[in-house]
């Protein structure tokens, strides 16, 4: 089989797989929606129609209740970006603005920082130009380099995300704290470089006076 | 102040008549039917003052849904459910005429003060 029908069966499987998740988000809310419901109808009950005459026991019902609803809103809010994720594959080529993108993957990339005991900050910059290219290539390119810099990172230290406006470019930085010996090879492979390169972007190592150390990613917007 | 009579139209049944109790629960006359066909047959028998409609149903789409119920009276206010990521459908059922959107699952404290909104809005809140 030649490369392009290789690439080609790989883009379909890639496009199938984008509309298998979309579909599971799209029903897991719905589920989410039925137990919400629920868990608020027991609240409701408990507080409206009070038959229960032991406070001890309705505090404790309350209690639950309350634990359950906590975590729906936040199970919502991955299957929500979940399925924003899932069906950015439909428009590859789109005008979007990379903080939305980041915010939308972090939700899924907050455990592996967690896992590790390593802190994330975001400073996400207000006038980032929107781009246009391909969401989901983005995606791939900012997990493989968040991956690539937690894996260079010891428990307890911080990785710093900025976004930024650099001329007419949006910029991403992956800020390490202290001085950290970064090679540019250490976080790069080709796979990763021509994803870069498919984007139109750049991908660099910048050693700020060995205070920090930056992992840049840049996209032109210049087609916006 | 009056309270508003309230439709559910959405196919997922658990969801609707859960919904349903509670708002019942705080003062509503409200029914749900689990189909836009029901939901249109249900609207010209109770003439509620609001429907809550899903997006999504088998036998019609709530845009569809959505249009007959203004063709049938253009009076009444229609807040859309919607459970997909984008907010794109709930964007275009505002460009058709509903009142609002809100997402699955529910937030009850938000879907109150739509509905009381909605309400005023007729001149009866």
């Amino acid at each position: 089989m030649d490369a392009k029908t290789e690439n080609s069966i790989r883009e379909a499987q890639l496009e199938s797989f984008g509309r298998l998740m979309a579909g599971m988000a799209h029903d897991m809310k719905n589920h989410l929606g039925i137990i919400r419901e629920s868990n608020g109808l027991m609240g409701d009950i408990l507080e409206m129609e009070p038959l229960v005459a032991d406070e001890v026991m309705v505090e404790r019902f309350q209690k639950s209740i309350a634990a359950i609803e906590r975590r729906i809103v936040i199970a919502a809010k991955m299957m929500h970006h979940l399925s924003g994720m899932a069906h950015r594959p439909d428009t590859p080529y789109s005008s979007f603005l990379i903080n939305d993108l980041i915010e939308e993957e972090y939700v899924f990339l907050e455990r592996f920082a967690r896992l590790k005991q390593i802190e994330v900050r975001f400073e996400f910059g207000d006038d980032v130009p929107a781009i246009i290219s391909d969401p989901a290539l983005l995606q791939h390119v900012f997990y493989r380099v968040y991956t690539s810099c937690l894996e260079l990172l010891e428990e307890k230290q911080t990785l710093t995300i900025v976004t930024d406006k650099e001329d007419r470019n949006a910029v991403i930085l992956f800020r390490f704290s202290g001085v950290l010996q970064m090679e540019p090879e250490t976080v790069r492979d080709d796979l990763l470089l021509a994803a870069v390169a498919k984007l139109q972007g750049e991908i660099t190592v910048i050693d700020n006076d060995q205070r920090t150390s930056d992992m840049k990613l840049l996209f032109s917007s210049m087609n916006v | 102040m009056s309270m508003p009579t309230v439709l559910i139209i959405d196919d997922e049944v658990e969801f609707a008549s859960t919904l349903c109790q509670r708002l019942k629960l705080r003062g509503m006359a409200t029914v749900d039917v689990h189909s836009g066909v029901e939901g249109l047959d249900a609207l010209k028998k109770m003439n509620p003052d609001i429907i809550i409609l899903d997006l999504k149903m088998p036998d019609m789409s709530g845009l569809d849904v959505l249009e007959k119920i203004k063709e049938l009276d253009s009076t009444i206010e229609v807040i859309m459910l919607t459970g997909h990521g984008s907010a794109g459908s709930g964007v275009e059922a505002k460009k058709r005429g509903a009142f609002a959107y809100v997402m699955k699952p529910l937030d009850i404290a938000e879907l109150m003060a739509i509905i009381e909104s909605a309400h005023k809005k007729r001149g009866k809140g």
